[in-house]
């Protein structure tokens, strides 16, 4: 099923011959070869698997971020190697399953994406007031999260809040692809629900979002694929099926 | 050099010096404080490193030949870096380059400011003015950039969810390690900024107090010394930051993607004999006594 032959538009994203290997004592261990995946815009595609099964590398790996992984990625038919490693990770995002706020306030660490050097032309095309204080609450209660103050200490966070604050960060960079990598792990089912929102408003306004879940299917998703023993899989349609009637 | 108020210090004085530290080792004996053997070692040590040093440097003095100092000055160069890779732990392999640059670099702003531009001596390369110069920075520059090197490679360590995160958000690499170099040079220059403050106070710095002992006027000594200091911390900073513009890509590799070095294995003197000996008899037992780790001249 997975190998394509010439499809007839380049998918948004498209990963082929995606490889694993990570050093071990004793000889390295292959943890999955050769696979494949593509998401379009609009889509939510949801991987799950065991522990262990490489999900997290497998997104590092779309996001080019891991050392250990090697595959031709391509955006929109456009190889991974035509763009600096920033300007590709800008839009192809990976957000970790550990939120890690750098900054003294909530407004810092969301203005944080926007004071690397791979923003600075981007920025002064925005609106002058990208980074206002304003415009960011603005974000944030569009997003649902006008119950976290934009002069708070990251550290005073609760878990959900830290979250959300993260998903926020990289969503208002406005990536092509996200690549959400179990961030409703540990949140109770009321914020794993915003944070499902959150995820599903990006593929409204044309991301393509993979999630990682452990989480039980919650509707969210157009696909499920299932990474296990080095393979990677579609799930049986009856449970996808019942993803397309959206039910919040 | 031994021409007015100059107090000689003759062999007995040495002997009384050396029968301290046989003193303190019987204390560390009584009290098992196992220290005691390293104390006798080190004292050894030392008396024949500073014995071949002063009879190298009468020579280097007498001759007042540009060779031998310039020679000289590439032994201690050498030894500065074989010194600082010791000291500097967790880093990886295929630094002495680097420390090598970074410290010739330093040390001919050093000659050419502090030698040439402040002291000025007939003839430019006056041993006695250039050599002593050149130990004291490089003493100096060892302990801050091993510091500095260390702390580096243990921050980007600690610092991978965070050096994750900011990759992901698009950093280059220098934007991810840039608050894993501040920390590491402002931790390199302490000492040198606490020796700056508290000079004059607490201590009367080694050099001042040379030169005092040796009949100089305490007032030109505060001079000399302020010089040295202050030009020693600018070196410092320049030594560290130099380092670390050329150190923090090891931590990254091809794509701008994170991949901690692995720690070069310490190779002391005694690693290389042991090694010898398990190529040579296949037997390696053991580690090798009393050959100590990393002596030069």
């Amino acid at each position: 099923m997975s190998p394509n032959p010439t499809p007839p538009a380049p998918h948004l994203f498209e990963a082929s011959h995606v490889t694993a290997v990570m050093p071990q004592q004793g000889g390295d261990h292959t943890v999955f070869h050769d696979l494949s995946f593509h998401v379009d815009t609009g889509e939510v595609v949801d991987i799950t698997g065991p522990s262990g099964a490489g999900k997290s590398t497998l997104l590092t790996a779309f996001a080019r971020l891991n050392a250990h992984t090697t595959g031709t990625f391509a955006l929109d038919g456009k190889d991974s190697d035509s763009f600096t490693p920033q300007q590709w990770r800008v839009r192809v995002s990976y957000l970790p399953q550990t939120s890690t706020l750098i900054g003294d306030t909530v407004a810092d660490v969301i203005r944080l994406p926007w004071t690397l050097a791979v923003r600075q032309g981007e920025r002064k095309q925005e609106p002058a007031d990208m980074l206002a204080d304003e415009h960011i609450r603005q974000l944030l209660d569009a997003m649902g999260c006008a119950d976290i103050q934009l002069d708070r200490n990251p550290r005073d966070l609760s878990g959900g809040q830290a979250a959300r604050v993260s998903l926020a960060r990289t969503i208002l960079t406005k990536p092509r692809v996200l690549l959400a990598d179990e961030v409703d792990a540990g949140l109770d089912e009321e914020n794993a629900d915003k944070v499902a929102d959150l995820l599903k408003r990006a593929a409204e306004q044309g991301a393509g979002v993979v999630r990682i879940r452990h989480r039980a299917p919650d509707g969210r998703a157009n696909r499920i694929m299932v990474l296990s023993g080095g393979e990677l899989s579609e799930q049986q349609a009856a449970s996808a099926a019942q993803g397309e009637g959206r039910r919040a | 050099m031994t021409d007015h108020s100059y107090f000689t210090i003759d062999n007995l004085g040495l002997l009384i010096a050396a029968g301290m530290v046989v003193i303190a080792a019987g204390i560390s004996v009584l009290m098992k404080l196992g220290v005691a053997k390293s104390l006798v070692w080190s004292m050894v040590r030392s008396f024949v490193q500073l014995l071949i040093m002063g009879i190298v440097l009468e020579y280097v003095i007498r001759q007042q030949n540009v060779w031998l100092v310039v020679g000289l000055i590439a032994i201690m160069l050498i030894a500065a870096v074989q010194i600082t890779m010791s000291r500097a732990k967790g880093v990886p392999k295929g630094l002495v380059p680097i420390v090598l640059l970074s410290l010739v670099v330093t040390m001919l702003i050093m000659i050419s400011i502090v030698a040439e531009l402040i002291v000025r001596p007939h003839p430019w390369y006056a041993p006695q003015v250039v050599i002593p110069l050149t130990g004291m920075m490089l003493g100096n520059t060892v302990s801050a950039l091993a510091l500095a090197m260390s702390r580096f490679f243990e921050s980007m360590r600690e610092r991978y969810e965070e050096v994750g995160t900011l990759l992901a958000l698009g950093a280059t690499p220098w934007e991810a390690a840039r608050p894993s170099v501040m920390s590491s040079i402002r931790l390199g220059m302490l000492p040198t900024i606490a020796n700056l403050a508290s000079a004059g106070i607490v201590t009367i710095p080694g050099m001042m107090s040379g030169q005092i002992i040796a009949g100089g006027n305490p007032l030109d000594a505060a001079r000399y010394q302020f010089v040295i200091l202050t030009s020693f911390s600018a070196l410092t900073l320049l030594a560290g930051a130099i380092i670390l513009a050329l150190v923090y890509k090891r931590c990254f590799i091809s794509y701008d993607r994170y991949l901690m070095p692995q720690p070069a294995q310490p190779l002391s003197v005694r690693d290389m004999l042991n090694l010898r000996k398990a190529v040579h008899s296949g037997a390696g037992n053991g580690p090798a006594h009393g050959t100590g780790t990393g002596a030069r001249p």
